[in-house]
C-alpha cells in the first residue's frame, strides 16, 4: 500500500496544502451550498420555535426533552475523537497521525460549537441563558452548583476554549507559510495577524513545542471530563435508565466511536475535495479504521455491560424501562442502534474493506446514525417509561420543527468546517514534513544497518 | 446561594429537609389524602384552575400531552384479569408532593426551584430558564412546562375571561415551568395577617383551593409540626413519619391495621403528602 | 395608610354585613342603579374597595338546580372565583366543578350582549324599547292558550313573576322541561312515600343499595351527598358504610363501591324483587303481599334474568339484613325504560321490606310559600310543548333556561313544529341551538349579575332559600335580568298593579320585605334585616315536615327482560357526566378540560364499549364507530371501557353543539339525537336508556385525547394506588 513518499519535496507540500486554499473541486461548493440550504431551514424552524414556544417541537409534559438533548450529546461526542488524535496519539508519538489531526482537531471545535447552540435552542427562555452564568451581581444570585447541567455548561466551555486553543497554536508555523506565500488580499492580513511573527527560530520552535504539549496534556483529562459530566447529567438523576454508574465511561466511548467514524467520514470527503491523495493516504485510513473498529467494540462491551447490570439488578423499573426500549414503540430504533452500533463495525475487520472508500463511507456514516440513535435511546425512552405509569407516554414524536433545527445542526457543522478548511491549511504541512522527515531518517538508518548487515553476509 | 455562604456553610447546604438538628421552624407545610373519602369528581382541579390562573391549552394541545393541570386525579382499575372491576375504580388525586428532599431542587442549574424553610418546594418563575431538568428528575411528574405563552394563545384568556384571573398570582410566560405550590399565596397572606397579631397561623386558617372545596374533605391540609393540627394528628395516627423512608406499616409483618403511606418513598424524596389507602369492604 | 378620613366603623360594617353595601348602591362597588359609574375609580374609592383585599360576597350558584350557596370572591370589582357558603345547609362550603365554573358563565366571551331581531338568517341589533314593544305587538290578538313558555326549572320569585305573566296574558302553558330529571323517580316515591322528594339520609345508613343513583356525580344534590357520603364511609360507630351500586354503565358513584354489579340493561327492578326474595329467604319477615309478589323472583331466575350472580345475590341479602339502617336509592339507570316506573316501584319496594322508611328515608319539609317552590322540570313536559307547536296551537314562544333543539330526540322534529310558531322569543345567554331558531333574542345577566331567588328542590334540612344577588358591576351594558325583563313585560299588561317596582330588585325587596315575620325575628329593622338576609346569602325557613307513608304496593308488573335485537343489538345509555350534564354550560372551558373521571377524556366524545365485545368486533381504542339507533347515527370515538355491560354502549351527553360557542361548537356529538322516541308508560317520561343501536367501524382510528397514559390505569406493580381490605383496619382508631 502507498504511504506518503518519503522523498517528497517540502516545497511541494506547501504547494498542494496551500493550493486547498485556493481552488478545490467542485463538490466543494455543492457541499457549502447544501449545508447552508440545511442550515437556513434550522434557523428557519429556531425562529419559529423561539417566537412561539418550545410547544412547536413537541415535547410534552412529562416528555420534556427530545431531539435536541440527544443530538447536543451526539455533537459532544464527536468532539472527542479530535482530542484523541492531536493530543493523545500526539503523546503517544503515533506518527501517522500527523497529516490529519489538524482537521480532526477542527471537527473537534466546531462540533463543541454546534452542542453549545443545542444548549441554547432546548431552553425555553433563551434569552435568559446568562442566568446560567456565575457572574457577579449585586443580588448575590448564583447559579445552582449542584446542577449536573451547570458542570455541563463549565466543562463544555472550558473544553471549548481549550480545543480552540489548541487548534490554533498548533497552526501557527503553518499560518507563517501561508503567511508566506500568499501575497495580497484580505487574506494576507488574516495571516499576517495570526501567525504572531512567527519566524521559525529555534527558540521559537523550542517554545513552540512546549507550549503544544502541555495543552496537549491539559485537554486530555479536559476531554474525558467533559463527556463524563454529560454522562452524569443523567447518571446524577433519579431516573430509571439514566441512573446508572457505568454512564460516564460509557458516554466516553460512545464519544470516540462517533468521533472517529466522523473522522473517516470527513477523511474521505477532504481527500477527494481537496485532493489530499497525497498526503491522506490509505494506509493512515487503515489505521484510523482499525482504531474505530477497536473503540466500537470497546462500546459494544460496556453497552453489554449496562443491560446486564440494568438485567440483573433488582431495579424492576430500570428493567422495565429497558424491556420498553427492546419492546415498546421505540423498539425499531433501539434495535437498529444495537445493530449498527455493534453489528455493522465487524465489517470494519476485514481487510479488504479497510481501505475500500465506498464501503468505508457507507459505513462510517451508519456507524454516526447508530451512535446518534444511541443518544435518543438514552434520552427519550425513560421520559416514556419512567417511575410513574400513569404519566407513560408513548405517541410522543419529534416534531419537523424539532427534527429541522437537528438538520439545520448539521448544516451548521458542515459549513463551519468546510469554510475552516478553505480557509486555513486542513493538513498540517509542519507535522507532515516532520513525519517525511523522521521517516527518511529511519529510512535511512535502515538502508545503513541494512548494508551493514548484507555487507557482513558479503564477508563471510 | 453566594458563594460566600456556599463556602461557608457547606455542610449546611442541602440540609433543609428535616434532620434532628434542623428541624422546621414554625412551620412545615403538609398534606393528607384520604383515599377512602375521595371519590374523583375532579371539583379540586378545577378550583386549582380557578385559584392559579391555570391555562386551558384546548383539545389540541391536550392531545400533545401539554395540559397544565397541577393537581391531576388519576383512575386506576384494580390488576386482575375480572372481567368487570366489580370493586369499582380507584382515584388519587396527585399533585407536587412537596418533597423535603426534592429531585427537582438539586438539578436546577440557576436555583430556580428551592426549598423553603416552611418545607415548600418553591419555583422562582422569573428565575427559571426553561431548562426542564428539574421535571425530568421528578419522580412523580407532577411538573408543568409552559410550551406556549398562553397569556397571548388564542382562547386560553379571551377578553372578559381575563378579569376572572387571580391577581394575587402572575401569569407565567412561555418557556417557564410551574407546578402545585399548596396554594402559596394563600399561605403567605395567611401569615402576613397573624403577624399582626403577634402569632403563628392556626390549623385550618389556611385552606388550599383544593382542600377547601373538595365535598368529602379528602384533603388536609395543614401544619405537621402543629400538634393541634389535622394533618399532624392523622400522620402521627398512621404512624407516618416525614423523614424516614420505611414507615411502621412497612415493617409490620403480615399487613398491618395502618392506611397511611407515601407514593415511591423507597426513593428517597421524602414527600409531603400521605396518602391513606382506599378501603374495600370484604363483606360483599 | 390609614388616613383621617377613614370611617373605620362603617368600613367594619360594610365587612361585616357583606351585602349590605350591595343592597344601598345598588350593585357592592358603583352605582348600577344609575348606570353613572362603571369604573372603581382608586382615588375616590369607597371605603370598602380597597386596593389588594379581596371581599366575599354571598349568592346562589345557578350552574345547577341544586341550589347550593356560593360565597364569591370579589377584588377591585372583579368576581374572582366562586367558593362554597358554610352555612349553607345544602353544600356546607363545599363546590363541584361545574359551580365553580360559574365565573366562566359570567366572563364567557359567547355570550349575547344586544337583544337581536331575527332578519333572514341574522340577528339584528334592536334596542330594548324595540323589542318590548314587538313583543306587545306580537301578543296582540293572540289568545292566551296560543302563548306558550317553554322553561327549565324555575323557582323563587321569578317562578312568582313567571306565573303572574302567564296570568295576565290568560295562558297556562308554562312547560318546564328539563332533559336530564329524576321525574319517574318522583311520581314513584310520591306514590311510595307520600312526597316527590324526601330526604335520603346516606350518612346514617351503613349500606347503601343504588340502583343507578349517581350521587357523586349528577344526581339531584351532588355535592350534599357527597358530604353525606363522607359521613357514610366513617361510619357509625367506626363501621364503614357499605355501597353496593347496580347499574349496566358504570357511573362515578359506582366507580367508589365497594361492590359494583353490573346488570342487563332494564332489569334493575327484577334484581330489586330478587333481593327481596333472598331477604324473605335469609329469614327476614316479608308482608304477605310482597312475598306472594316476589316469589316468582327466586336466585336462580333472578340471576339468570339480571346476570348478577346467585352468590352475590345471596351476600347482597346478608349484608342488607345483618347491617340495618340500609338505604335504596333509585337513579336515572332504573328509571329510563319503558317500565321505568315499575322499575322504581320495585326499588322502593325495597326499601320499604327493609323498614329503611322513617330512618333513612325521612320526610322533607314543605315549602312554606308554595308560589315559590320549584317548578321542576321533566320531559314529559317537552312532549306536550312539541305537540302544540306541531299542532299548530302555539302561536307565540317564549323559552328560558332551556335548549331544546339540543336535548329533544331528532326524531320529535322540535326544530320543525318550532318553525311552526308565529313569532319565538328566547331568553338567552348564548346563541345555542334553540336561540338561533327564535325570532328575538334578549341577552340575560348572568347569575352573578342578577337578582333573584333560588328555592332548590331537595332540601337536606328544612327549607332553604338562597339569595341570588350582584357580586359585581354588569359586564355588558346591554344585558337585562330575567326578573327585569318578565317585570317590563308584565307592565305592558298590568301597569297599575306593578307601578310601585322600578326593577326587579325593588320587587324581590318589596316580596321578601312583606314576609319578614316569616325569616325573622319580629321588630327587626326593614334595613337590618335586609342585609342580613344579603350578607348570608340564605334564608333558613323550617316549613312543615311533609307527611312521610309506606305504601306498600306490589300491584306492578315488571316485564320479562327482552331478548336482543338482531339488528340493533346494543342498548345505547346517555350517560349524565357530572360537569357537562346536558350541555347547557359546554361553553366553559374548565368544564371541556376537566378530564371525565372515568375515561379521563377531555375535549370529546366517545362511545364506551366493553373490552370483550370490542374483541369479538375488532374495535380497538380510537376506532371511530357509527352508533346507528332507528332514528339516526352519529359518529364517534371508541374508548374500551370494562365498567360497561358488554351489551350496552354508552356515549356521554352534553357534548356536540353546533352553537353556544367556540368552546362547545364542534366538539364531540349529541347522543340526544339519536334517541329512540320511548316512553316510560305510566309517567310519560322519556325513556332514555331504551334507545337500542349498533355500531359499525367507520374506517378511520383517532388518538383519543385523554389524561390516562397507555398504561391504561394500571400500576406495573408500583405501590401507588393502593387499596386495603376493610377487615385489615379499624376506621374507629384514626383520627
Amino acid at each position: 500500500m502507498k504511504d506518503i513518499r518519503e522523498d517528497i519535496a517540502w516545497a511541494k507540500i506547501n504547494n498542494d496544502v496551500l493550493k486547498s486554499l485556493e481552488s478545490p473541486r467542485k463538490l466543494f461548493w455543492v457541499i457549502i451550498i447544501c449545508a447552508l440550504g440545511v442550515f437556513g431551514i434550522g434557523v428557519g424552524c429556531e425562529v419559529y420555535q423561539y417566537s412561539t414556544g418550545l410547544g412547536v417541537a413537541n415535547m410534552d409534559n412529562p416528555h420534556v426533552w427530545g431531539l435536541y438533548i440527544a443530538s447536543f450529546i451526539f455533537w459532544i461526542g464527536m468532539s472527542h475523537s479530535g482530542t484523541l488524535l492531536s493530543a493523545i496519539l500526539h503523546l503517544m508519538h503515533a506518527d501517522w497521525r500527523k497529516p490529519i489531526y489538524r482537521f480532526a482537531e477542527a471537527m473537534t471545535t466546531f462540533s463543541l460549537m454546534t452542542a453549545g447552540l443545542f444548549v441554547a435552542v432546548h431552553l425555553g427562555r433563551l434569552w435568559q441563558l446568562y442566568y446560567a452564568l456565575p457572574y457577579p451581581n449585586e443580588r448575590g444570585i448564583w447559579p445552582n452548583f449542584q446542577s449536573p447541567l451547570l458542570w455541563d455548561a463549565m466543562a463544555i466551555f472550558t473544553y471549548l476554549s481549550s480545543s480552540i486553543l489548541f487548534l490554533y497554536v498548533g497552526m501557527i508555523p503553518d499560518l507563517a507559510i501561508c503567511r508566506d506565500n500568499i501575497h495580497t488580499g484580505w487574506r494576507k492580513k488574516l495571516y499576517t495577524l495570526l501567525s504572531l511573527g512567527w519566524e521559525g527560530t529555534d527558540r521559537l520552535w523550542r517554545n513552540f513545542r512546549v507550549t503544544y504539549l502541555t495543552i496537549a496534556c491539559f485537554l486530555i483529562p479536559l476531554a474525558v471530563s467533559v463527556h463524563s459530566i454529560v454522562a452524569s447529567d443523567f447518571a446524577m438523576s433519579q431516573q430509571p435508565g439514566w441512573h446508572i454508574t457505568s454512564f460516564p465511561p460509557y458516554f466516553v466511548a460512545g464519544a470516540l466511536y462517533s468521533g472517529c467514524a466522523a473522522i473517516i467520514t470527513l477523511f474521505i470527503i477532504l481527500r477527494y475535495v481537496f485532493k489530499f491523495e497525497e498526503y491522506m493516504t490509505l494506509s493512515i485510513l487503515k489505521k484510523t479504521v482499525r482504531l474505530t473498529f477497536a473503540i466500537s467494540m470497546v462500546w459494544t462491551y460496556l453497552n453489554l455491560i449496562e443491560y446486564a447490570t440494568v438485567w440483573y439488578s433488582h431495579d424492576e423499573v430500570a428493567k422495565a424501562v429497558l424491556l420498553q426500549k427492546a419492546t415498546g414503540p421505540y423498539a425499531p430504533f433501539w434495535w437498529m442502534m444495537n445493530f449498527l452500533g455493534s453489528i455493522v463495525p465487524l465489517v470494519l475487520a476485514f481487510k479488504r474493506f479497510q481501505t475500500h472508500i465506498p464501503v468505508l463511507l457507507t459505513v462510517s456514516l451508519l456507524l454516526n446514525v447508530g451512535m446518534w440513535l444511541e443518544r435518543w435511546m438514552i434520552v427519550a425512552p425513560t421520559f416514556s417509561h419512567g417511575y410513574y405509569p400513569w404519566t407513560w407516554d408513548h405517541d410522543q414524536w419529534p416534531s419537523l420543527v424539532q427534527w429541522g433545527i437537528v438538520f439545520g445542526s448539521f448544516g451548521w457543522f458542515t459549513l463551519l468546517f468546510m469554510v475552516f478548511c478553505k480557509v486555513f491549511p486542513s493538513v498540517s504541512m509542519y507535522e507532515v514534513k516532520e513525519m517525511v522527515y523522521h521517516r527518511s531518517q529511519a529510512t535511512k538508518k535502515l538502508e545503513a544497518t541494512g548494508k551493514m548487515a548484507t555487507a557482513g553476509k558479503g564477508a563471510h | 446561594m453566594s458563594v460566600t455562604n456556599l463556602l461557608e456553610n457547606w455542610s449546611d447546604f442541602r440540609h433543609k429537609h428535616p434532620v434532628e438538628d434542623v428541624p422546621h421552624d414554625p412551620y412545615k407545610w403538609a398534606m393528607s389524602i384520604d383515599m377512602d373519602a375521595c371519590t374523583g369528581c375532579n371539583a379540586c382541579s378545577v378550583a386549582c384552575y380557578a385559584e392559579n390562573n391555570l391555562p386551558v391549552v384546548g383539545k389540541e394541545k391536550y392531545a400533545h400531552g401539554q395540559a397544565m393541570h397541577w393537581i391531576r386525579i388519576e383512575r386506576y382499575w384494580p390488576e386482575d384479569d375480572r372481567e368487570f372491576p366489580d370493586q369499582g375504580a380507584q382515584f388519587l388525586p396527585m399533585m407536587c408532593q412537596q418533597c423535603e428532599a426534592a429531585p427537582c431542587e438539586t438539578v436546577c442549574p440557576v436555583g430556580a426551584t428551592n426549598h423553603t424553610a416552611d418545607g415548600l418546594n418553591s419555583q422562582i418563575y422569573n428565575r427559571c430558564i426553561g431548562s426542564r431538568y428539574c421535571s425530568a428528575n421528578c419522580p412523580f411528574k407532577v411538573r408543568y412546562f409552559n410550551w406556549y405563552d398562553y397569556p397571548t394563545t388564542e382562547n386560553v384568556w379571551p377578553a372578559e375571561m381575563v378579569q376572572q384571573l387571580n391577581p394575587d398570582i402572575t401569569l407565567r410566560s412561555k418557556g417557564v415551568m410551574e407546578k402545585c405550590t399548596f396554594c402559596i399565596q394563600r399561605i403567605r397572606a395567611g401569615e402576613r395577617s397573624v403577624k399582626n397579631e403577634g402569632r403563628i397561623l392556626r390549623d385550618g386558617e389556611v385552606q388550599t383551593a383544593c382542600q377547601q372545596v373538595c365535598p368529602t374533605n379528602a384533603i388536609t391540609f395543614g401544619n405537621l409540626i402543629d400538634p393541634d393540627s389535622k394533618v399532624h394528628q392523622k400522620w402521627k395516627a398512621q404512624r407516618v413519619e416525614l423523614d424516614v423512608d420505611e414507615q411502621v406499616k412497612d415493617k409490620e409483618e403480615g399487613g398491618s391495621e395502618l392506611r397511611g403511606y407515601r407514593i415511591l418513598e423507597e426513593l428517597r424524596p421524602y414527600p409531603s403528602v400521605m396518602y391513606m389507602e382506599r378501603v374495600r369492604e370484604s363483606a360483599i | 395608610m390609614i388616613d383621617n378620613d377613614f370611617d373605620r366603623r362603617d368600613f367594619l360594617k360594610v365587612l361585616g354585613w357583606g351585602g349590605a353595601t350591595v343592597a344601598l348602591t345598588g350593585c357592592g362597588f358603583t352605582s348600577v342603579e344609575d348606570g353613572k359609574e362603571t369604573v372603581v375609580s382608586y382615588v375616590e374609592a369607597a371605603d370598602y374597595v380597597a386596593p389588594g383585599i379581596s371581599v366575599y360576597f354571598n349568592s346562589t350558584c345557578a350552574q345547577c338546580d341544586a341550589g347550593c350557596s356560593i360565597s364569591g370572591r370579589v377584588r377591585e370589582g372583579r368576581v374572582l372565583k366562586l367558593e362554597g357558603n358554610p352555612d349553607s345547609v345544602i353544600n356546607r362550603g363545599k363546590m363541584c366543578g361545574l359551580g365553580q365554573a360559574g365565573v366562566q358563565h359570567h366572563y364567557n366571551p359567547d355570550r349575547v350582549r344586544e337583544p337581536l331581531l331575527r332578519n333572514g338568517d341574522k340577528g339584528e341589533t334592536i334596542t330594548w324599547e324595540k323589542a318590548y314593544a314587538l313583543i306587545a305587538e306580537k301578543l296582540n290578538g293572540v289568545s292566551g292558550d296560543q302563548v306558550d313558555f317553554l322553561t327549565g326549572t324555575v323557582s323563587g320569585h321569578l317562578k312568582v313573576l313567571l306565573g303572574n305573566y302567564l296570568d295576565s296574558l290568560s295562558s297556562k302553558n308554562h312547560f318546564v322541561y328539563e332533559a336530564v330529571s329524576p321525574a319517574v323517580q318522583r311520581a314513584a316515591n310520591l306514590k311510595s312515600y307520600g312526597m316527590e322528594m324526601p330526604h335520603f339520609n346516606i350518612n346514617k345508613a351503613k349500606v347503601v343499595l343504588s340502583f343507578g343513583a349517581d350521587f357523586l356525580g349528577a344526581w339531584i344534590s351532588p355535592v350534599h351527598f357527597a358530604q353525606q357520603y363522607a359521613d357514610f364511609r366513617k361510619g357509625v360507630d367506626g363501621q364503614r358504610g357499605v355501597l353496593v351500586q347496580v347499574e349496566s354503565k358504570m357511573t362515578l358513584t359506582g366507580a367508589n363501591a365497594d361492590r359494583w354489579l353490573v346488570v342487563r340493561p332494564g332489569t334493575e327492578g327484577i334484581l330489586a324483587m330478587g333481593v327481596i326474595n333472598a331477604l324473605g329467604a335469609a329469614g327476614l319477615h316479608l308482608p304477605a303481599n310482597v312475598a306472594a309478589a316476589v316469589k316468582d323472583y327466586d336466585k336462580e331466575r333472578v340471576s339468570k334474568d339480571t346476570g348478577v350472580s346467585t352468590e352475590h345475590l345471596v351476600k347482597l341479602a346478608a349484608i342488607l339484613k345483618e347491617r340495618t339502617p340500609s338505604l335504596v336509592l333509585l337513579g336515572s339507570a332504573a328509571e329510563g325504560y319503558a317500565h321505568g316506573s315499575e322499575n322504581a316501584a320495585a326499588i322502593n319496594l325495597l326499601n320499604q321490606v327493609l323498614g329503611n322508611v322513617g330512618k333513612t328515608v325521612e320526610a322533607s319539609n314543605a315549602v312554606p310559600f308554595p308560589q315559590i317552590a320549584p317548578a321542576t322540570g321533566n320531559s314529559s313536559a317537552l312532549r306536550l310543548a312539541n305537540n302544540r307547536l306541531a299542532d299548530g296551537q302555539c302561536k307565540v314562544l317564549f323559552t328560558y333556561a332551556t335548549n331544546p333543539i339540543f336535548t329533544a330526540p331528532a326524531e320529535m322534529k322540535f326544530k320543525d313544529n318550532m318553525a311552526k310558531a308565529g313569532f319565538k322569543v328566547a331568553f338567552a345567554h348564548y346563541l345555542d341551538e334553540t336561540a338561533l331558531q327564535a325570532d328575538l333574542v334578549l341577552p340575560l345577566d348572568s347569575a352573578l349579575e342578577d337578582w333573584g331567588t333560588v328555592v332548590a328542590e331537595y332540601q337536606p334540612d328544612g327549607v332553604q332559600i338562597g339569595v341570588q344577588q350582584p357580586l359585581m358591576e354588569k359586564l355588558h351594558p346591554n344585558t337585562r335580568g330575567m326578573g327585569d325583563i318578565l317585570l317590563a313585560l308584565i307592565k305592558q299588561r298590568r301597569a297599575e298593579e306593578y307601578k310601585s317596582f322600578d326593577d326587579y330588585y325593588a320587587y324581590l325587596r318589596t316580596a321578601l320585605l312583606n314576609n319578614k315575620k316569616e325569616f325573622a325575628e319580629a321588630g327587626i329593622e326593614d334595613d337590618i334585616f335586609w342585609n342580613d338576609l344579603l350578607s348570608n346569602g340564605i334564608i333558613n325557613v323550617g316549613g312543615n315536615p311533609n307527611k312521610l307513608v309506606s305504601k306498600v304496593a306490589t300491584d306492578f308488573q315488571l316485564p320479562a327482560p327482552v331478548e336482543r335485537d338482531k339488528q340493533y343489538p346494543f342498548n345505547l345509555i346517555p350517560s349524565v357526566t357530572a360537569s357537562l350534564r346536558d350541555g347547557r354550560h359546554a361553553n366553559q372551558p374548565w368544564l371541556q378540560e376537566s378530564p371525565d373521571p372515568l375515561t379521563t377524556i377531555v375535549w370529546d366524545s366517545w362511545v364506551e364499549i366493553h373490552p370483550r365485545k370490542a374483541a369479538e368486533l375488532g374495535i380497538v381504542e380510537g376506532d371511530i364507530l357509527e352508533v346507528a339507533s332507528k332514528n339516526g347515527a352519529i359518529r364517534v370515538q371508541a374508548y374500551l371501557f370494562p365498567g360497561i355491560h358488554p351489551d350496552a354502549v354508552s356515549i356521554p351527553l352534553g357534548r356536540g353543539h353546533d352553537a353556544l360557542g367556540r368552546y362547545a361548537k364542534g366538539y364531540g356529538v349529541n347522543p340526544f339525537q339519536i334517541l329512540d322516541r320511548v316512553f316510560d308508560k305510566e309517567t310519560g317520561e322519556l325513556a332514555m336508556h331504551e334507545t337500542l343501536v349498533k355500531i359499525s367501524k367507520v374506517g378511520n382510528r383517532v388518538i383519543v385525547v385523554k389524561d390516562e397514559g397507555p398504561a391504561g390505569g394500571q400500576q406495573a406493580g408500583r405501590k401507588i394506588a393502593v387499596s386495603v381490605s376493610s377487615d385489615q383496619v379499624d376506621l374507629s382508631e384514626e383520627v
